[in-house]
């Protein structure tokens, strides 16, 4: 597990520079994204995304489900191509950023064993107003499920695993 | 022909059909098309898969008409299932 208050310290020279470049204000509270392989400290995301420019903060969870139709889950695994998977993280908050002007934006998604009931992703948003919120952590989430190198295997109740790929390449 | 080698790395479905998380290739140069047959020849287990899969060089997916240049980090990406 990513020792959250030496990234915690990195982020703030990280977040200046990235300000000076991209034209996000300096207050923006743009976390890196983290993955991890222990469980993902909610709270902590949302502490880390707040501030005073911020009207509305939301954080959504993502939980691993007991039944998909007729299928019963006992645990995810999940495996990410990391470097890559933390680059298109980074690049889809960057956007989120600007396209639905947050003050305030972090991913953390998690690897390894999830067991039935645990976080296996959160996204944290916050902007002035509730509106663009909601609609950052929708979008986020869509992109993440279309285009980041994570990969979730379905351990079945049965003892069978398989691994869960759709029909799309990733683009 | 000079042919250095290709290390790419095999995730989830694709490393479980082909019984590896990495692969070395003889890579004479070519595109990601060129690179994508000599897959199906190394990997038939994974066909059908392969042909959903994406081709990433270095820190961005590729579309199959661009180069891939000898020494580049290649990865074959099978559709995401994240969150």
């Amino acid at each position: 597990m990513v020792d959250r208050a030496m990234q915690h310290t990195a982020r703030g020279s990280h977040d200046a520079e990235r300000a000076a470049c991209d034209g996000t204000s300096a207050s923006t509270r743009l976390l890196r994204p983290a993955l991890v392989e222990g469980p993902i400290d909610v709270e902590q995301l949302r502490r880390e995304i707040g501030s005073d420019a911020a009207g509305a903060v939301v954080v959504f969870v993502g939980t691993t489900r007991r039944a998909t139709g007729g299928a019963i889950t006992d645990r995810l695994e999940y495996e990410a191509h990391r470097p890559l998977a933390l680059v298109c993280l980074a690049r889809l908050q960057d956007q989120a950023v600007r396209q639905f002007s947050l003050v305030g934006c972090g991913v953390i998604h998690r690897l390894g064993l999830v067991e039935v009931g645990e976080e296996s992703v959160a996204i944290g948003v916050a902007s002035a107003h509730r509106k663009d919120a909601f609609a950052a952590v929708a979008w986020l989430m869509d992109q993440i499920k279309a285009s980041v190198p994570i990969w979730k295997r379905d351990h079945l109740a049965d003892g069978v695993a398989r691994w869960v790929h759709g029909e799309e390449r990733p683009a | 022909m000079n042919a250095t080698h290709l290390t790419i790395l095999l995730f989830a479905g694709v490393a479980e059909l082909a019984g590896q998380r990495e692969l070395s290739l003889a890579w004479p140069g070519g595109t990601v098309a060129d690179l994508r047959s000599l897959l199906r020849q190394q990997l038939p287990a994974a066909e059908a898969l392969l042909a959903r899969c994406a081709i990433a060089v270095g820190e961005r997916y590729c579309l199959d008409d661009e180069q891939v240049p000898p020494e580049a980090d290649v990865a074959v990406i099978p559709p995401v299932s994240g969150g």
